[in-house]
C-alpha cells in the first residue's frame, strides 16, 4: 500500500513537471525573462514545504511539552532538519533565478533576507540541540525554542516580504497575500505544492524511523 | 520555437530522471528500514 502511494506520488510529480513545461503558460507580468517564471513551480513549493516543516515542528514540540514522549521530540527535530533542507534548496534555486532575472545571485531583497533569517534561526535550533547533553533537558529546551518559531516563522515567511518593497514578481509576492496567476499556472503550482508536502512527510517518516532504530541500537550497545 | 520546445523536452526528461532516482532511493530506504524493524 505504501509502495503504491509512493508510485502515485512519483506519477503526480512527473505530471507536475510535464505540466510546468507544456501545460502552464509562461507568466509575463512581473518577469523580465518570462521563460524563467517556470521556476515558480519548484522554488515556491520548496519554500512552502520548509514552512510546513517548521510549523509541524512547533506542533510536535508542544505535544512533547504536554506528554513528554521522546517520539515527539524526535519528530520535531527531524521536521526542522528537513525543513532546513527545503529552505536551503529554495534559497539556492532562488539565487540562481535572481542571477538570471535581477543580474546578481544575492540582492538583500526582503524575501531573500527573511528566508536567510529563518535558516539562521533554525540553524541555531540544531546548535542548541548539539550543546545540551542530557536528553530530557535538551528535548525541553529545544521544544521551547521550536515553539518560539511559531511566532517567528509566519512573520518572516508571510508578513515581512509583504510590508516592505520586494523585487519578487507580483503574481507570487503581493500585498493581497494571494497567488495571482491564471488558472493553469495555479493548478500546476498547487499540485506541485501538494507533491512537495507529501514528499516532505515521507522523508520525515523515514528519517524518524531511522533515528529510532539508531537510538535503539545505541541503547543495546550500552 | 521548435528549439524552445526541444530544450523544454530535455529539461523535463532530466527532471523526471532526477525525481525517479530520488523516489527509487527513498523506496529502497523504506524497504531496508522495514526489514531492520522486523529484525529487532
Amino acid at each position: 500500500m505504501k509502495t503504491l502511494l509512493a508510485w502515485l506520488l512519483w506519477l503526480w510529480m512527473c505530471l507536475v513537471i510535464v505540466g510546468a513545461f507544456f501545460y502552464a503558460p509562461v507568466v509575463l507580468q512581473g518577469f523580465r525573462t518570462p521563460g524563467s517564471s517556470r521556476i515558480v513551480f519548484f522554488h515556491v513549493p520548496m519554500a512552502w514545504s520548509s514552512f510546513i516543516g517548521f510549523i509541524a515542528a512547533a506542533v510536535w514540540s508542544l505535544l512533547y511539552l504536554i506528554r513528554r514522549n521522546p517520539r515527539h521530540d524526535r519528530a520535531a527535530a527531524v521536521a526542522i532538519e528537513i525543513g532546513l533542507l527545503f529552505g536551503i534548496l529554495a534559497t539556492l534555486t532562488g539565487a540562481m533565478w535572481a542571477r538570471i532575472e535581477w543580474g546578481a545571485w544575492w540582492n538583500w531583497d526582503p524575501r531573500q533576507t527573511s528566508i536567510l533569517a529563518v535558516i539562521l534561526f533554525y540553524g541555531a535550533y540544531l546548535a542548541l540541540r548539539q550543546s545540551v547533553e542530557e536528553p530530557e533537558k535538551r528535548a525541553r529546551l529545544a521544544a521551547a525554542y521550536a515553539l518560539l518559531g511559531l511566532a517567528v516563522t509566519p512573520f518572516l515567511f508571510w508578513v515581512v516580504p509583504r510590508i516592505t518593497f520586494s523585487l519578487h514578481p507580483d503574481p507570487v509576492v503581493n500585498r493581497s497575500g494571494k497567488v495571482d496567476m491564471d488558472a493553469a499556472n495555479e493548478q500546476v503550482l498547487f499540485a506541485s505544492g501538494f507533491g512537495f508536502a507529501a514528499l516532505f512527510f515521507w522523508m520525515q517518516n523515514l528519517q524518524c524511523r531511522l533515528e529510532a532504530l539508531a537510538e535503539r541500537r545505541a541503547a543495546l550497545k550500552e | 520555437m521548435e528549439t524552445t520546445a526541444n530544450a523544454n523536452l530535455w529539461i523535463v526528461a532530466v527532471n523526471v530522471v532526477i525525481w525517479t532516482g530520488l523516489f527509487l532511493y527513498l523506496l529502497r530506504l523504506g524497504k531496508r528500514l522495514r526489514e531492520m524493524e522486523k529484525e529487532k
